[in-house]
């Protein structure tokens, strides 16, 4: 692959969390509105993007039986890190996400991408492929978390949307909404991917 | 606090999966057949059991006395991911049908959601030792439950007129919402 | 051997980078993580409770350490006198652990100024509710130097209903600080006038 397609994929090929099904987990826990959407998909970049980094550096040097181990500790790190530096910088919105920010450390695709990418690809790509897939991830957060936000609360990123007599669809900000939408979403987007005639990746 | 209630609510009211989307992956991949569902739940209220004894001891006797709480994230994934391999060797040698029929889910069970939410969710309320004991259960319970009346329905979808667009992920997570928006009924059940 | 020696290298190598790091950049964070929590979490209920900005008042904080358990005061003055104090206390027995609230007294009338909520884990819809207004608004006016009761008991706070356990872990929340008060009043004071005195040393200092 090429630099070009490492840094383009993560766009449609392997947009998580619908083409690349990994990652349902914050997606449809922090979406309830576009911000924290956006804001986790940007912590989950930040965190891919050196995890890959770092695996990638250190690729030839760990020995296959703790390998999965090691990446843990370097991705658990790199996660606590983000707890911090939110923490400290981004309060609200730190609140907001709560223990989700911990939970990245689960993210599949992050142990994912380390797996299938940077732990056989030299430093400057694989980085490539976390920026990719990172921001990959946070469009398609982004993206529900308006969808609900808009519909559920009648805002878009704090901003009202409709008029005042808006009666917005309350369970589109609960579990039921996320789970709806994001499988509704995901049937459109496989029409459509039907419609280009490509194969489908996921069943 | 009331363990039987704490029991109904992690098991009804705040289903982990249907309620705090705690688990998802395994949602969508194992589900597809009864019994490896049903394998992959009960495999899960062990694990989630057990670490959550054990993160809930560390936490408490190891990080809040070092005033090292901001590395739980860091330590409870290493135990975790310590555990899982523990109970993969012990299931290797004690019970190879078992270790077979749970095939690659076991390992998969480290990067659950669910397992890790639970441990730190232990600690976000405050539990006690016997509420955190009860409450990992139930909630472990409360996953398995889901998943497996998730793996009943999809079972019978196999067989349903789907739209070609929406067949598999995209049905699945539509009937998981219908399944809890049924959960949200639950609400006000305790307390 | 050689291979078991490698693993332990590696992995050991890689953890001491690891906590190195964090332990670093978590020095290096933590008064600002401190100073923003109190900002956004505390800021907000103090102007509500004193009725005046959160910068004034942020910055007169002092803790108590009491029967194993530490009070953040933060302290509110008028023309160099102690008025106010804003206490911040552990409710315990709530339905989904503490909950963290923070009384305002007025000192010189000796009544409750009222009670926020800095956090809690209660259920959305229910126990949450303690948050409503109109719930809170029975603290106004309490006495300072008689513990409060649900009604039900013989007090003057009508519970939340449904939410009794979130109701109570309030009470207990209020209870400790006027047991603290009742034991501790002077001790408070005085370590007021201290850390003021030690305050306005400072500052003199810098002009």
């Amino acid at each position: 692959m090429t630099l070009l397609q490492t840094l383009t994929h993560g766009f449609w090929r392997d947009l998580p969390p619908f083409r690349l099904v990994l990652g349902l987990c914050p997606a449809l826990a922090v979406t309830t509105a576009a911000e924290n959407g956006m804001g986790m998909g940007l912590a989950v970049t930040f965190v891919l993007i050196f995890s890959n980094m770092f695996i990638s550096i250190l690729r030839r040097v760990i020995p296959g039986k703790v390998r999965i181990a090691s990446y843990i500790v370097v991705i658990a790190t790199l996660v606590v890190l983000v707890e911090l530096f939110m923490k400290a910088f981004f309060f609200p919105l730190s609140q907001q996400l709560g223990i989700y920010i911990p939970l990245i450390v689960v993210n599949c695709i992050i142990l994912g991408r380390a797996e299938a990418f940077a732990s056989r690809n030299p430093v400057l790509p694989s980085m490539a492929d976390g920026l990719s897939v990172g921001l990959g991830f946070t469009l398609s957060l982004t993206l529900v978390g308006s969808l609900r936000e808009i519909l559920g609360s009648g805002t878009w990123f704090g901003m009202p949307v409709f008029g005042a007599g808006y009666e917005p669809f309350a369970f589109m900000v609960k579990a039921p909404g996320a789970f709806l939408c994001l499988g509704l979403l995901l049937g459109l987007m496989n029409a459509w991917s039907r419609k280009r005639g490509e194969i489908f990746i996921q069943t | 606090m009331n363990l039987i209630e704490l029991t109904l609510g992690a098991i009804f009211v705040n289903n982990i999966l249907l309620a705090q989307y705690l688990g998802n992956c395994p949602f969508c991949g194992v589900s597809k057949k009864l019994g490896t569902a049903a394998g992959m739940g009960a495999a899960v209220i062990f694990v989630a059991t057990l670490s959550s004894v054990f993160t809930w001891l560390a936490y408490h006797y190891i990080l809040v006395p070092q005033d090292l709480e901001f590395l739980k994230t860091l330590i409870f994934i290493l135990i975790i991911a310590a555990l899982v391999q523990f109970v993969e060797i012990f299931l290797k040698k004690q019970s190879r049908a078992l270790y077979e029929s749970l095939g690659i889910y076991l390992p998969l069970i480290t990067t659950n959601c669910a397992v890790m939410g639970i441990a730190l969710l232990n600690i976000k309320h405050g539990l006690g030792f016997w509420q955190t004991l009860v409450f990992s259960t139930s909630s472990a319970t409360g996953f398995a439950l889901a998943i497996i009346l998730f793996a009943g329905i999809r079972e019978r979808m196999f067989t349903s007129p789907v739209p070609q667009a929406m067949r598999g992920t995209a049905v699945a997570l539509v009937t998981a919402g219908i399944m809890s928006l049924a959960f949200l009924g639950f609400a006000g059940m305790v307390e | 051997m050689r291979e078991i020696a490698r693993l332990v290298l590696v992995l050991g190598l890689i953890a001491a980078c690891s906590a190195a790091a964090l332990s670093y950049v978590r020095t290096a964070l933590e008064p600002r993580i401190e100073r923003q929590s109190d900002f956004y979490v505390r800021g907000p209920a103090l102007e509500r409770l004193f009725g005046a900005p959160a910068s004034e008042v942020l910055g007169n904080k002092i803790i108590v350490e009491a029967d194993g358990l530490s009070y953040p005061i933060f302290y509110f003055q008028t023309e160099g006198r102690l008025a106010g104090l804003a206490v911040e206390a552990p409710g315990k027995g709530g339905y989904g652990g503490d909950i963290v609230i923070m009384v305002g007294l007025d000192l010189e009338s000796g009544k409750m100024l009222g009670v926020e909520i800095i956090s809690h884990s209660e259920t959305p819809g229910l126990g949450a509710q303690v948050e409503k207004a109109s719930f809170r608004r029975q603290w106004r006016n309490l006495e300072i130097g008689s513990p409060a009761a649900l009604s039900g008991n013989g007090g003057r706070i009508d519970a939340i209903t449904g939410a009794t356990y979130s109701s109570k872990a309030m009470i207990d929340g209020t209870n400790q600080i006027v047991d603290l008060l009742m034991k501790h009043e002077e001790d408070v004071r005085a370590m007021i006038a201290r850390r003021d005195d030690r305050a306005s040393a400072e500052s003199g200092r810098d002009r």
